[in-house]
C-alpha cells in the first residue's frame, strides 16, 4: 500500500485537501481524533499514507459509508463542487472543460439518490445515525483495525450488522433492489452473496412469493437446453466453438478447475451460451467470467470455510451440481448483456473503451500518461486483458468476487463503471510505473503487477477511487472528448 | 524487473503465432525464463517477454511478442505484426488441424506483416511421439517449398528451444547486416518500432466473419 502513498503524498496534496471523501470525514462519528484531523488538513507538505489512510479508513467501516453520504447530501453544496472545479483546475490548468453546473448537478443526484434510498433502510431498522452506541461501535471497529493489519472480517460486529441488514432486505415480501443495490455496492457477506447475486444479476424475481418458483423453472430451463444443445449431435457450425472452449477449459489451473466434473461444466455453460449468442460467440477468456459465479454458488452446498481446493465436486449431489451449473449459466448470461460489445467481431466494445481510458488517464494523471507515451506503451497492449477478462486475471479469486459484488451492484449496469476501476487501477500503480524506464520494464510490470497479497479492502480502496473518478468525469458533457 | 538497463547491439521484435494451444506461451517461458507449465492459461490479447543472447560477438535483445491463437482475436493481434522483423509460426505435430491452419496464419502474416519479415515454422510438441499427427518430413517440405526454415521442439523437455530461437535471431541478424553493409545506416542499431500508433482496422476479413456469424444464427 505505500505506493497509494507515495502516489497521493507526491502530486495529490492538493487533491487530497480537496477530495470529497476528505472533506466529509471530518463530520463521521467514527473519526478518531480531531487533533489527528487537523494535523493532515492543515499541513499538505506532511501529508503522508498513514495520514491519508487514518482520515478515510472511516469510509470503509460499513456503518460510516451509508453516512458519508448521508452528510455529503446536507454539505454538497461545497463539498461535491471544490473536486469537481477547483482541485482539478489546479491539476490540469489548461484543460478542464468540465462546467460546474453539470459536475454539481451529477453530484447532487447521485448523492441524493443514494440518500434516499438509505434512509429508507435505515428507517426500516429503526436505526439511527445519530445514536451515541452507534459512534462508539463504529469507533471500536475502528480501533481494532489499527491493532490488527488484516482484521477477519466475518467476525466483526460490524459485518454482522451489516449481514443482518441483507437478511432484512433478502426477507422482505418485495425485495427493494435499490436499496439490495446501495447494501450491495461496498460488499457483500458471504453467507447472503449467493442469493443477493442472483437478486442483483436480475436472474431471480424480486418478490420473494415467486422465488423459488422461478429457480426451479430456470433450472428446467438450463436443463432443457442442454439436451437441446450439448446432448445431441453438435451442429457442424458448433463444431468449432466447442473445439475451442475444449481446447481451453483443461488449461484453467488450480486444482478445483482440473476435476473433470468441474470442467465438463464449464464446457456446457460456456457452449450453450456461445451458441444462444451468434453475434458473439465464445471468446477466450470467458472461462473467467463464469468462476466467479461457480465458486459463489458452489459454497452454497458447503459449510463456510470449506477450503474450496481440495473439494471433490463430485461428492455433491446431482441435483446440487445441476442446481449450481444453471446459476452460474444464467448469472453469467444476464451478466454479459450488459457488456456485449466487448465480444463481437474485433471486440469493438473493448477497443473502444481502450481509448476511453487512454483519454482518461491523459486528463486526470498527464504525467503518467506521458510516461507511458513516451517509452512506447500502447494502452491496449496492457489493458485489452483488463477489459476482456474485467481484471479477473489481474487479481486474486477472492478479489474478484468482491470486485464482482460492486459490478453487480452498479445500477446502470457496469460497463461505465469497468472503465474507471481500470483507470484507478492503473493509477494505484503510477509510482512502481514512473520508476521503470524503458518499454521492457513497462510492459512486464504491467502485464505482472502484484496482487497476490490483496485483501476486499484493497478492493474497497480500489472501486472509491473509481466511484471518485467516474463522480467527477461521467456526465461532464466533454470530459473524454477533449483532445490536448 | 530492470531489464531496461542492459545494453545491446541490436533489437529485433518477434512475434508467436498459430492455433490455440500449440504451445506458443510455453515456448516463451521456456526462453525467456527457463519454465514450464503443463496448464498454462489461454493467452489473452498479447503478452511480452524479453531475452539478450550473443550472435557474431554482438548482443541481441529479443522482443518476442506471444499473440492469443483464438481466430476472433487476429484483428487485435494482428495490429503487433507491425515492426516485427521475425515470426515463429508454431504448430502442434500431435494435431493435424494445427498444421493444415500454418497456411491460414501465413496468409495473415503476407496481410499484416512486413514483406521482408522471416519466418520459422515450429513443430512443436516433439516429446509426444507416440502421439504424433503431422510427419516432420512433411512439415520439411512444406517449410522449403514456401521458404520457410523449419525445426521441431519441445517446451516441455526444452529440445530445441534454444536453438530455434537462436537460429531466427542469427538469420535475421544476418540479414540486417549485409543490409547494413550495403546501404548505409541510419543509426547504430535498430531500435524498436513500438511508438508507432497502432491502428487496427477492423474491416480486414469482415466479410468471412460476417458470413459465418449469419450461417450459425
Amino acid at each position: 500500500m505505500g505506493d497509494h502513498g507515495q502516489k497521493y503524498a507526491s502530486d495529490n496534496d492538493m487533491n487530497l485537501k480537496n477530495s470529497f471523501w476528505k472533506k466529509n470525514i471530518r463530520n463521521l462519528p467514527g473519526r478518531a481524533s480531531p487533533k489527528k484531523e487537523s494535523k493532515s488538513v492543515s499541513s499538505s507538505a506532511s501529508t503522508s499514507f498513514d495520514d491519508f489512510q487514518e482520515s478515510v479508513s472511516d469510509a470503509w467501516e460499513i456503518e460510516a459509508e451509508d453516512e458519508i453520504l448521508r452528510i455529503s447530501a446536507g454539505e454538497c453544496a461545497d463539498s461535491a463542487h471544490p473536486p469537481a472545479s477547483s482541485c482539478y483546475r489546479n491539476r490540469f490548468p489548461y484543460d478542464v472543460k468540465i462546467s460546474k453546473r453539470v459536475a454539481h448537478s451529477a453530484a447532487v443526484n447521485v448523492i441524493n439518490s443514494h440518500k434516499a434510498s438509505i434512509e429508507e433502510i435505515h428507517k426500516s431498522k429503526h436505526y439511527s445515525n445519530s445514536d451515541p452506541q452507534g459512534e462508539s461501535s463504529s469507533q471500536a471497529y475502528k480501533e481494532s483495525r489499527h491493532t490488527e493489519n488484516r482484521i477477519n472480517f466475518s467476525n466483526s460486529e460490524v459485518d454482522t450488522n451489516k449481514l443482518t441488514k441483507f437478511q432484512v432486505l433478502l426477507e422482505s415480501n418485495l425485495l427493494q433492489l435499490e436499496d439490495l443495490k446501495k447494501l450491495s455496492w461496498s460488499g457483500v457477506p458471504v453467507e447472503v452473496r449467493p442469493m443477493t447475486w442472483r437478486l442483483l444479476a436480475g436472474y431471480l424475481p424480486t418478490s420473494s412469493e415467486r422465488r423459488q418458483q422461478a429457480l426451479d423453472r430456470k433450472r428446467i430451463d438450463y436443463a432443457n437446453l442442454v439436451k437441446q444443445y450439448y446432448d445431441t449431435d453438435k451442429d457442424e457450425v458448433y463444431k468449432d466453438t466447442y473445439r475451442q472452449i475444449h481446447i481451453d477449459i483443461p488449461r484453467m489451473s488450480t486444482p478445483l478447475f482440473q476435476q473433470t466434473t468441474v470442467q465438463e461444466m464449464f464446457e456446457r455453460i460456456l457452449f450453450i451460451w456461445a451458441i444462444r449468442h451468434p453475434a458473439s460467440g465464445y471468446v477466450q477468456g470467458m472461462n473467467d467470467l463464469v468462476t466467479p459465479f461457480y465458486v459463489v454458488f458452489l459454497q452454497e452446498y458447503l459449510p463456510i470455510g470449506t477450503n474450496i481446493e481440495k473439494l471433490d465436486v463430485s461428492s455433491i449431489s446431482k441435483e446440487n451440481r445441476d442446481s449450481l451449473e444453471a446459476d452460474s449459466f444464467w448469472c453469467l448470461s444476464k451478466f454479459l448483456d450488459g457488456i456485449q460489445d466487448n465480444y463481437i467481431f474485433a471486440q469493438l466494445g473493448i477497443q473502444y473503451k481502450v481509448n476511453q481510458l487512454k483519454e482518461l488517464i491523459q486528463r486526470i494523471d498527464g504525467t503518467l500518461h506521458g510516461h507511458l507515451m513516451k517509452h512506447g506503451i500502447d494502452y491496449l497492449q496492457f489493458s485489452f486483458r483488463w477489459m476482456n477478462n474485467l481484471l479477473t486475471r489481474e487479481l486474486p479469486l477472492r478479489c474478484s468476487i468482491r470486485l464482482w459484488d460492486t459490478y453487480l451492484a452498479e445500477s446502470d449496469c457496469f460497463a461505465t463503471f469497468q472503465l474507471y476501476v481500470c483507470a484507478a487501477f492503473l493509477l494505484h500503480w503510477r509510482q512502481e510505473l514512473l520508476e521503470e524506464k524503458d518499454f521492457q520494464g513497462l510492459m512486464i510490470m504491467l502485464q505482472n503487477l502484484q496482487t497476490q497479497n490483496w485483501t476486499d479492502t484493497d478492493i474497497s480502496l480500489l472501486v472509491a477511487e473509481a466511484y471518485r473518478l467516474k463522480f467527477t468525469f461521467a456526465d461532464a458533457p466533454n470530459h473524454l472528448t477533449t483532445k490536448r | 524487473m530492470g531489464t531496461g538497463d542492459e545494453e545491446y547491439d541490436y533489437l529485433f521484435k518477434v512475434v508467436l503465432i498459430g492455433d490455440s494451444g500449440v504451445g506458443k506461451s510455453n515456448l516463451l517461458a521456456r526462453f525467456t525464463r527457463n519454465e514450464f507449465n503443463l496448464e498454462s492459461k489461454s493467452t489473452i490479447g498479447v503478452e511480452f517477454a524479453t531475452r539478450s543472447i550473443k550472435v557474431n560477438k554482438k548482443i541481441i535483445k529479443a522482443q518476442i511478442w506471444d499473440t492469443a491463437g483464438q481466430e476472433r482475436y487476429r484483428a487485435i493481434t494482428s495490429a503487433y505484426y507491425r515492426g516485427a522483423v521475425g515470426a515463429l509460426l508454431v504448430y502442434d505435430i500431435a494435431k493435424q488441424l494445427t498444421y493444415q491452419n500454418v497456411e491460414r496464419w501465413l496468409s495473415e502474416l503476407r496481410d499484416h506483416a512486413d514483406q521482408n519479415i522471416v519466418i520459422m515454422l515450429v513443430g512443436n510438441k516433439s516429446d509426444l511421439r507416440h502421439l504424433r499427427a503431422v510427419p516432420a518430413d512433411e512439415a520439411t517440405a512444406f517449410a522449403e517449398t514456401n521458404n520457410l526454415s523449419f525445426i521441431e521442439t519441445s517446451a516441455l523437455d526444452s529440445t530445441n528451444v534454444e536453438t530455434a530461437f537462436e537460429n531466427i535471431l542469427t538469420e535475421i541478424y544476418n540479414i540486417v547486416s549485409q543490409k547494413q553493409m550495403r546501404d548505409p545506416p541510419e543509426g547504430d542499431t535498430i531500435r524498436p518500432t513500438n511508438i508507432e500508433p497502432i491502428d487496427v482496422k477492423p474491416t480486414v476479413n469482415s466479410d468471412n466473419v460476417r458470413k459465418q456469424c449469419c450461417q450459425s444464427s
